[in-house]
This record gives structure tokens, C-alpha cells and sequence, in this order.
């Protein structure tokens, strides 16, 4: 295969290309250089391409495999270039958070500490990407940065806040990026591009270097085409850090040596009630086929799923609104004018609310808790229709008309809320052009089950993430 | 929380907050905390018991996990 080729298919197809000598990490790198400069001024999912690093870093790996450095061929991401979204830090580049706030401001110094694990374990970093300002939205239709586009359908939003890294994925720019997810920021464009998403359980992987939304709800995580490429991300991340307030000291807990053991044993089934009602028929249709696949015909509930949705809003908007006080003081005016209004009211929420909704939250972890007893995996959509048309202000879930761009995180904010494990997984066929994702969730620390689940989906045909077509 | 209400706390906590509202921003923060009263109203319509903690907790810092430089 070419570099173009390798470009499009996977990261770990990549890595075993340049492993063997059949391709140059230079090759790759380049390829995913001139992919970005052919796609993004219709895709508009990069905001700083690093290709000066980029090459270099390539160069040093074949230097190294050149010498017979043995050590440089083990590492599972050689030579794969990778992007993420703009708040991570990346030395010599302003961390903007999708703002425009923090532009002049000083460049970060050092990079993000997922992005040093990843760049150790061969990866090369080639940009950074767009974002719903703040992270505090579901769209990316970003004010200042202008929107990122659907790749499988350019007239359509690409999710958010993490729309660039999905859009990216999706768009063959990259195989592997990396975003954050506080309600539902990874799921909900996974779905919408048809990547597939982790969001691993909260605390899991270190935040420090990032900027912050809600500290109480903020994950980090990879986006890929195939669950074989998020395990090796995700492991390659892995690791305490005590700079992150909120990352538990976990041993490692490896997720690509078990990703075939298969689904033969595990206790599956399906969320209904509050994530049958606030999904429409393409997304219920994904579920299907998915819980089908996996012959899981039981149907549970989780008890009030829209308290536990509330407690997640409550708490982002207060923490989020509070941590850009100074800001919102002084310029408001700069804020984004799709969040800037959520944000002021936010900074003024009463704070019996927050405490009530902090142990909402707990209580509905707790009844999570006590139906993993009897379950090892759960199975939700992950947005509540396919992809609308960029600056959409309404769906339509079911007969009801709903705010379209709140309403794209109602079936993954109940999830976050509570901090659990999960892979959106890409379904096509439900929609006559579009993808939708299907949320595969499992109990704290069981990564290794939402990534074998969603590796067997891909075995059976049921998930995939193709390229899309972007005619250059 | 009535519309009268909210419009009266919105104003009298940015106050004390010495957070200005632009009059095209206000429009938009009493929809948004509007929004948020009617999700606070749902939580709380939820019994909880005094045994129900919150979700937060607070970890102590040991010496040795003291970032370097002084703030003090």
C-alpha cells in the first residue's frame, strides 16, 4: 500500500508499515500533511497545523529505525500522525480553547502530558483542532474559528465540542485524535462523523495540561476508525498523574491484549425508558441492530435518568460559568454568542443548587452501581438523531421540537454525569447517507468491555468508519 | 421561581458579583437561568435522605505532592 492508502485505513495498519520498513514515517506524516492542506478549507477542522515539527519528529523515527534502534520498533503508534483538539497544550502554540479570549496569550511551554505518551509510544503530532468555545457546546459552530463541517455530508454540523477531532478522523486528515468529554463531547461527534469515540471512566486519565471546563465532569480521550486504534491510543495514555487533582491512581490495566476475547459470556442489554423517548427512529433503528448483533434482548432501566441529566447540566453551567468569571466581568462581548449567555447565567446559579445536584449525581451512580450487578454492559444511543444542518436551531425527537443544539447531549450527559466507561461505536444504514453512534457503556474501570464489544461490532460488520468520499 | 422573580435575582446577584449585564446579554441570561431553575426544581422535587452525600469529595495533599514554588 502507498501512504495515501495507509492513510486512510488504521493506525495500527500504519504502524506495522513503518515496523517493517515498507513505508517511511516521513512518507505518512507527509501524506497526512498534504491530506489536511487538499481537505481542510472545506472540512475547517485544524486550526494549527505543525508541520514543521511534524516533519522533524518524523525524521528522528527513521533515524532511529535507520540505526537498528530496536526500541524505537516496538512502540505500537510508530511513525501515525495524530492531532488534537485545541486545549490541549502544545508547546509553542497559545492553548485557545476554542476562544478568542486566550489568543495573545503566552504559548504553552510543554506539551499536554497525553500528548507526550502518545508522541513516546511513536505517534507524531501534525495540528491542532476546532472546538465549541470553552468546550461548552455540541455543535462546533465555532464564532471566531468559523464551523467545522460533517465530512460525510459538508452542509451538516460535525458535533462538538470535539467536532475538529471527529471531523478530522473522519475526514482521512489523521488516524487518531485526541478531545475531551464533560457531557458528552467525544460521544457526540463520534456519532455524528461516524468515528468511533472513547471516553474512559472519569478520573482514568490525567487532565493537567488541558484546559479546563468542569473540573467535576471533564474526561479526556481518543477518536479512531476502529477499536483496535482507540485500545492502543487509550493504553499508550494511560498512567497516574498526581498534577491532575481528579486521576486516580489506578495500576495499568491493558485493553488491546483482551479486545478478542469476544462477547460469548458477557451480560448485555439495552437502556429503554429515558433513552428510547429522546431518540428518533435512525437512532433507535442503531441500538437495534446493534443489540441484535450482540444477541442481547433484554431491555433495562436506569431510575431518573432526567434528574441525573439536570445534575450535569447544574453543574457544568455553575463551575463553567464560575471559572470564567474574571472574564465574563470584564469582556463578555468576546465570548462566543452561541454560550456566552449560558455562561453569564451560569456564573450566577444559587449554591444550594449545585450541592443538590452533586448528590443527585451520587445517588444515580449508586442505582448505576446496583444494576452492574446484573449487568456487565449497557447499550444507549449516543445522540438523538443523526447529524442537523449546520446552524440548525430545532430538531424534532418523536414528535417533540427540541433546542438543537443543548438537545444533542441528552442521551450522553446521564452517562458522564456518573463518570462510567464508554465507546460510541458508528452504525450505518439506519439513515440513507448518514452515521449515527451507539453508546457501549460499562462499569467504572471496564474499558477492556466497551473496547471488546465494540471491536466484535466491527468484526461483524455492524460498526465501521469509512473515510468520506472528500473528492481533492 | 416566577419570571419576576428570577429577573430580580438575576440582577441582584450579577450585582453582587460586580458582573455587568449588557442589555442585549440580559435577554439571553434570563432565558438560560430560567433553563436552569426549571432543571434545579426537578432535582429537587427528588427526595433525598441526609445519608445521600454529595459527589464531590476532597483529597488531603501530603508534602511530597506540593507543586514546587511557594505561594504562600
Amino acid at each position: 500500500m502507498n501512504a495515501d492508502e495507509l492513510l486512510s485505513g488504521s493506525a495500527a495498519a500504519i504502524a506495522a508499515a513503518v515496523r517493517g520498513g515498507d513505508i517511511s514515517a516521513m512518507a505518512i506524516v507527509q501524506a497526512s500533511l498534504v491530506r489536511i492542506c487538499k481537505t481542510d478549507k472545506r472540512v475547517n477542522a485544524f486550526t494549527d497545523v505543525t508541520a514543521q515539527r511534524a516533519l522533524q519528529a518524523a525524521a528522528a523515527l527513521d533515524a532511529r529505525l535507520a540505526v537498528g534502534d530496536t526500541t524505537v520498533q516496538d512502540l505500537p503508534l510508530l511513525g501515525v500522525p495524530f492531532a488534537v483538539k485545541n486545549l490541549f497544550d502544545v508547546a509553542g502554540l497559545t492553548t485557545l480553547a476554542g476562544s478568542k479570549i486566550e489568543r495573545g496569550k503566552p504559548a504553552a511551554t510543554a506539551d499536554a502530558p497525553l500528548v507526550v505518551r502518545l508522541q513516546a509510544a511513536g505517534g507524531v503530532l501534525v495540528g491542532a483542532l476546532n472546538m465549541d468555545e470553552y468546550a461548552y457546546g455540541f455543535t462546533t459552530e465555532n464564532t471566531h474559528e468559523g464551523p467545522t463541517h460533517n465530512p460525510h455530508d459538508l452542509t451538516r454540523i460535525a458535533g462538538g465540542s470535539s467536532g475538529g477531532s471527529a471531523a478530522a478522523v473522519a475526514a482521512g486528515q489523521v488516524p487518531i485524535t485526541l478531545g475531551s468529554d464533560t457531557n458528552g463531547s467525544i460521544r457526540v461527534p463520534s456519532s455524528l462523523c461516524g468515528t468511533f469515540g472513547l471516553k474512559p471512566t472519569y478520573g482514568r486519565l490525567p487532565r493537567n495540561g488541558s484546559y479546563p471546563f468542569v473540573a467535576s465532569l471533564d474526561h479526556l480521550g481518543p477518536f479512531g476508525r476502529s477499536a483496535m486504534d482507540l485500545a492502543l491510543t487509550y493504553d499508550a495514555m494511560q498512567g497516574f498523574d498526581a498534577h491532575d487533582p481528579g486521576c486516580v491512581a489506578r495500576p495499568f490495566e491493558g485493553t488491546v491484549d483482551t479486545l478478542e476475547l469476544g462477547t460469548s459470556g458477557l451480560r448485555i442489554a439495552t437502556l429503554g425508558g429515558y433513552f428510547h423517548d429522546n431518540a428518533d427512529a435512525h437512532a433507535r433503528d442503531a441500538v437495534m441492530r446493534v443489540a441484535k448483533a450482540l444477541d442481547a434482548n433484554r431491555v433495562v432501566q436506569l431510575p431518573e435518568v432526567a434528574r441525573a441529566r439536570a445534575a450535569a447540566f447544574i453543574i457544568s453551567n455553575s463551575e463553567g460559568g464560575s471559572l470564567h468569571l474574571p472574564d465574563l466581568r470584564t469582556r463578555a462581548a468576546d465570548f462566543e454568542p452561541l454560550s456566552r449567555d449560558r455562561f453569564l447565567a451560569g456564573a450566577l446559579l444559587p449554591a444550594a443548587w449545585i450541592h443538590q445536584a452533586q448528590r443527585m449525581r451520587r445517588w444515580f451512580a449508586l442505582r448505576a452501581a446496583e444494576l452492574f450487578r446484573d449487568v456487565d454492559v449497557l447499550l444507549a444511543p449516543a445522540t438523538p438523531c443523526v447529524a442537523p444542518t449546520i446552524g440548525s436551531e430545532w430538531i424534532d425527537i418523536d414528535g417533540k421540537r427540541l433546542p438543537s443544539r443543548a438537545s444533542m447531549g441528552l442521551l450522553a450527559q446521564p452517562i458522564s454525569c456518573i463518570g462510567l466507561p464508554v465507546c460510541a461505536v458508528p452504525v450505518w444504514g439506519c439513515h440513507p447517507s448518514l452515521p449515527i453512534g451507539v453508546q457501549v457503556i460499562a462499569a467504572p474501570w471496564r474499558e477492556d468491555l466497551v473496547l471488546r464489544v465494540a471491536h466484535r461490532l466491527q468484526e461483524v460488520g455492524i460498526a465501521s468508519s469509512p473515510v468520506a468520499a472528500l473528492p481533492t | 421561581m416566577t419570571p419576576a422573580q428570577i429577573e430580580a435575582y438575576v440582577d441582584a446577584t450579577a450585582a453582587l458579583l460586580e458582573l455587568p449585564l449588557a442589555a442585549e446579554h440580559r435577554p439571553g441570561v434570563l432565558h438560560y437561568f430560567s433553563l436552569a431553575a426549571g432543571l434545579a426544581h426537578l432535582i429537587e422535587a427528588h427526595p433525598l435522605d441526609i445519608t445521600d452525600d454529595p459527589a464531590e469529595s476532597f483529597v488531603p495533599i501530603e508534602p511530597s505532592q506540593a507543586p514546587h514554588g511557594s505561594h504562600a
